[in-house]
């Protein structure tokens, strides 16, 4: 199943999903979240968002899919140039905090909400939470209310319902904070078989060097270093100048 | 497991069976219906259509009950001086307490009127899923700022009780007693408040932007919405239930013009 979607992602790393040309964002005139960012990241790419508190990961993933208007420069999703506030389906954001999103009184409304705001019919609705729900594993929590569910349940809720709506870019703001050891491991299987364009922020950087194929470094807004995770994060005098460790298996034990 | 507020919404009735959209426009023109009769002649016919569509829902008389406990004492408190104080007409004195005729079926009509009137209610939003009530009323045309603050409010209800709960349990855990009165008390409190507000409005941001993100108030296309249209078998059945409660509302309102004065 990987080497199948590694192969078709190699495929679709021809057309470009996101393109940020000059970004900047300010949420007061004083001081910038985010300067001059310029990214390209491919479709079917796996791309992982490190950096510091307070270096603008989340900021980022909230201009990318329109919910803040960037101060100046443009991003666009495979060529379409992105509009603040209009909705795209085809870009998806799983929040940090599960109930941050979930908000219907069953699993299978929750899955159900996005579907049905495009206006798709009852059917097509049906079919998209089933797969969604077959495809986290969770199909037996369809009858149940979200935030009655553990911290592992409501962040698999949380992606199928974005799942359901067939984003072809899929944002993770700190997909496995406060998960325990089992339900981190879950996640990490899902998303090495996930197809579509990733980007993941995070701060579990054992996790993105499993499943990430490249590695983007913020510091105070900007990018300091983007390439393959190994590289970057095995780099200490770079990772400690930008307030991260690097990771324990990628120290080498003499 | 589900949430209380929908405990009965998955029931199998006639009611559960009629589509929330028709039912709203129904029971809402009887509820109106209700609020019109002055006439005491008519507080026995809304007993009954009270009584009839309460049995056909299927709901259990412990769910009326209880939601009937709290606002029984309002009322209680409210009529319970009217057949002292209202009318001329004395029915009995005993020293310088009088009770009197008209103030006796002021009384009764008031309290009639609101029980049949809150138990339709509970029958119009016990037997469907709140969210379907929502869809339902954002679909008769209910202001989008309506709907929104509405579904908000619904989503944090738990959230702000589990959050206070922690809240409270982290300032006992660090001495503070709420027995004592004191202005330190009172100042604490004032900010436990205000950080609960501050809490939850950052956390409805939130969902809103996330409600947002999965197309929420994005505009279905038309052709779905022409396909949603057509009325079908259900429809027609829906429009039939719909339509026989709008009449028997008008036909409260028409008897109650037209019935002489009591």
């Amino acid at each position: 199943m990987k080497e199948l979607t590694r192969s078709s992602r190699l495929i679709k790393l021809q057309t470009p999903a996101v393109t940020i040309s000059n970004l900047g964002f300010a949420y007061t005139e004083s001081k910038n979240t985010l300067t001059d960012i310029n990214l390209q990241i491919s479709a079917g790419e796996s791309v992982g968002l490190i950096g510091a508190n307070g270096a603008g990961k989340t900021t980022l993933f909230l201009t990318i899919c329109g919910i803040l208007t960037p101060t100046y420069g443009e991003i666009k999703l495979f060529e379409k140039l992105v509009q603040p506030g209009i909705f795209n389906p085809d870009i998806g954001l799983v929040f940090q905090n599960p109930d941050d999103q979930l908000l219907c009184p069953r699993v299978r409304d929750d899955i159900a909400f996005g579907p049905e705001n495009m206006g798709l019919s009852a059917e097509e609705v049906d079919k998209r939470v089933c797969v969604a729900l077959s495809f986290t594993g969770i199909s037996h929590l369809i009858d149940r209310v979200p935030h009655h569910l553990s911290g592992g349940e409501k962040c698999m809720v949380a992606i199928a319902s974005v799942l359901a709506m067939l984003p072809q870019i899929i944002l993770y703001d700190e997909p496995s904070a406060n998960l325990d050891l089992r339900a981190r491991r879950r996640l990490i299987k899902f998303l090495q078989t996930a197809p579509e364009t990733t980007i993941i922020s995070s701060h579990d950087l054992e996790m993105l060097l499993e499943v990430c194929d490249r590695v983007i470094l913020l510091n105070q807004g900007r990018i300091v270093a983007d390439g393959i995770p190994q590289n970057i994060m095995s780099d200490r005098i770079l990772m400690e100048a930008n307030g991260l460790e690097v990771p324990h298996s990628l120290t080498h034990h003499h | 497991m589900r949430l209380i507020i929908d405990r009965y919404a998955y029931l199998d009735s006639l009611i559960h069976r009629w589509q929330q959209k028709y039912k709203l426009v129904g029971l809402i023109s009887l509820i109106f219906a209700f609020s019109f009769v002055q006439k005491i002649t008519l507080l026995p016919v809304i007993v009954v259509i009270t009584t009839v569509i309460f049995c056909l829902s299927n709901l259990p008389l412990s769910f009326l009950l209880s939601r009937l406990r709290y606002p029984g004492w309002f009322i209680l408190a409210v009529v319970i001086l009217l057949p002292f104080v209202a009318g001329d007409t004395i029915i009995f004195q005993w020293g310088w307490l009088t009770l009197k005729e008209e103030g006796c079926w002021t009384s009764i009509l008031i309290s009639v009127r609101f029980f049949c009137i809150l138990t339709i209610s509970l029958v119009l939003f016990g037997t469907a899923p709140f969210l379907t009530s929502i869809k339902a009323m954002r679909s008769l045309g209910l202001p989008q700022v309506i709907v929104d603050m509405t579904l908000l409010a619904y989503r944090y209800l738990e959230e702000l009780g589990n959050m206070l709960t922690t809240m409270q349990r982290a300032i006992r855990l660090r001495g503070f007693r709420y027995q004592q009165f004191s202005r330190r008390n009172l100042k604490i409190l004032a900010q436990l408040t205000g950080s609960l507000l501050v809490r939850s409005y950052e956390r409805s941001n939130k969902v809103y932007q996330a409600m947002i993100l999965r197309g929420y108030g994005y505009k279905i296309p038309q052709i779905d919405r022409q396909q949603k249209n057509r009325l079908s078998q259900l429809d027609k059945l829906n429009f039939l239930a719909t339509s026989a409660t709008v009449i028997i509302a008008i036909s409260l309102t028409i008897a109650e013009i037209l019935l002489p004065a009591n």
